[in-house]
């Protein structure tokens, strides 16, 4: 092994959390949590509880490892989220890996709703999120991808990232998109990002979700925000570029409120 | 040339009955927004559909489904599970139908309907043929008809869209040797403004295509 194999591998990260939940007198209860390293899984209890992850080794670099999962007993339903924005930093050499699994068991319903993930200059990761719907149960998605920060001047021109969001039914594919994004991607016109820095998707994957395209294309009205839907196949699919992150969040909160009833997560507020 | 290869040009022309003409693939939606509007910005439109979007996307899953033992079944749920918007769907499945009957009448095969990519490749095992072959020529038959549509269109002359077209030839080339030799690793696309330009066209008032 050569010294600079010996220094990624000091100083790699790993972190792994697990939360299960069942459905006990109506109510939704933890049953298994797991964490080891970097990864928190923080339940947020009350009438509709959330699930909070969190990687406190406070971003990811090469050789680094993240992974998240949960599994929804029947009739569960929950929101799932993250602490913070996810940081992918420059990498030394080697991908980052993050894995998000869920089990989502009959007539139950997951709001997978993570805060951003912002890539830094020489960012390279791969990030797999698979969700398994039972026959009959429902999820809603949603995943913005920030390509550095404007107000720090910061701009992206290097990377190798790549996100699988893979959602089944049963175990057939449903919905799949895999963004891959690399240096020449990044420098694509109209038909790729287009200069923008920031880029999200949304999918509720539901037999109704058809019913949701009107009122869904009535909101995607928020200033400096591009923003186009389908439904389609027991999927309605959503994207939004903007070119910065603040519009793009904006019209996010304006979108997941014509999605879901309730306020958003708690630690979507702050 | 062998027969085999003159069978795959055959199926992938345009002149063979898979509709086509009828899917712009959002182009008719970014010619009427301008951001195609002339050669230069045609070609670069296409050429990053080709290398970052579809292109690339359909000469994977046609090199998966050309590989020995591929599950096909799969292989076309995961081909369609991979589309952006619902003419996009359409524009895959049904074209993958019309190739997959056509064929069957051909050869008298059994050709159940599939997405596209899975469709052709599922029509050219029996033939044995060179993935990276296969794959250049279901890529010019798509750049092709992107090229006419754009001709017609935008509009450009014939001599000005052909030339578009022929530039991006040895690119093309190059594309499908690499698709060839890709895994499922290796998919993915980032041309996130075509498939919002494809969903955009469904709320298009007047269509002259299904995509």
């Amino acid at each position: 092994m050569n010294a600079q194999a010996g220094i990624e591998q000091l100083q790699r990260s790993k972190g792994a959390a697990h939360a299960g939940f069942a459905l006990s007198d109506r109510r939704i209860c933890l049953r298994e949590l797991h964490q080891s390293g970097s990864a928190k899984a923080i339940v947020l209890p009350g009438p509709a509880p959330e699930v909070v992850f969190l990687n406190t080794s406070g971003g990811l670099t090469g050789c680094d490892r993240l992974d998240y999962a949960l599994t929804l007993g029947p009739g569960c339903h929950l929101t799932a989220t993250t602490q913070t924005a996810e940081r992918i930093y420059r990498s030394p050499g080697g991908l980052a890996q993050i894995g998000v699994r869920a089990q989502v068991g009959a007539g139950a319903h997951l709001d997978w709703l993570p805060q951003e993930t912002i890539l830094f200059d020489h960012a390279a990761a791969r990030r797999r999120t698979e969700i398994d719907l039972a026959p009959d149960a429902t999820c809603l998605m949603a995943e913005t991808v920030v390509l550095g920060r404007a107000a720090m001047g910061e701009r992206v021109a290097r990377t190798a990232f790549t996100d699988w969001r893979i959602l089944r039914r049963g175990a057939v594919p449903l919905h799949m998109e895999v963004l891959r994004l690399c240096d020449a991607a990044l420098r694509m016109g109209a038909a790729g990002l287009d200069g923008v820095r920031a880029v999200a998707s949304v999918i509720l994957a539901a037999p109704g979700a058809a019913d949701a395209l009107g009122p869904v294309r009535a909101s995607l009205d928020v200033d400096g925000v591009r923003g186009a839907a389908s439904a389609f196949a027991g999927r309605l699919v959503i994207r939004l570029m903007a070119a910065d992150a603040w519009p793009l969040r904006l019209q996010m909160v304006r979108l997941l409120s014509v999605l879901r009833p309730g306020p958003l997560p708690r630690v979507w507020q702050c | 040339m062998d027969s085999a290869t003159l069978q795959l040009t055959h199926w992938l022309s345009p002149a063979f009955p898979t509709g086509a003409f009828a899917y712009s693939h959002g182009l008719e939606q970014v010619i009427a927004q301008g951001a195609v509007s002339d050669a230069a910005s045609l070609e670069h439109w296409l050429s990053d559909v080709l290398h970052h979007g579809a292109g690339w996307q359909d000469g994977v899953l046609l090199a998966l489904a050309l590989e020995p033992g591929a599950d096909l079944d799969t292989l076309d749920a995961m081909a369609q599970a991979l589309q952006p918007s619902a003419e996009r769907l359409q524009e895959s499945t049904e074209q993958g139908a019309a190739f997959a009957r056509t064929v069957a009448r051909i050869t008298a095969r059994p050709l159940p309907p599939r997405a596209l990519p899975i469709a052709v490749a599922e029509a050219a095992r029996p033939l044995n043929p060179d993935p990276a072959q296969v794959i250049a020529l279901y890529l010019q038959g798509f750049a092709t008809n992107l090229v006419t549509i754009a001709i017609r269109h935008v509009p450009l002359g014939q001599g000005e869209g052909h030339a578009v077209l022929a530039r991006l030839l040895p690119p093309i080339t190059a594309l499908a040797a690499r698709a060839a030799r890709a895994g499922m690793e290796d998919l993915g696309t980032a041309c996130l403004g075509a498939d919002m330009a494809a969903m955009d066209h469904e709320t298009k008032e007047v269509r002259l295509f299904r995509t």
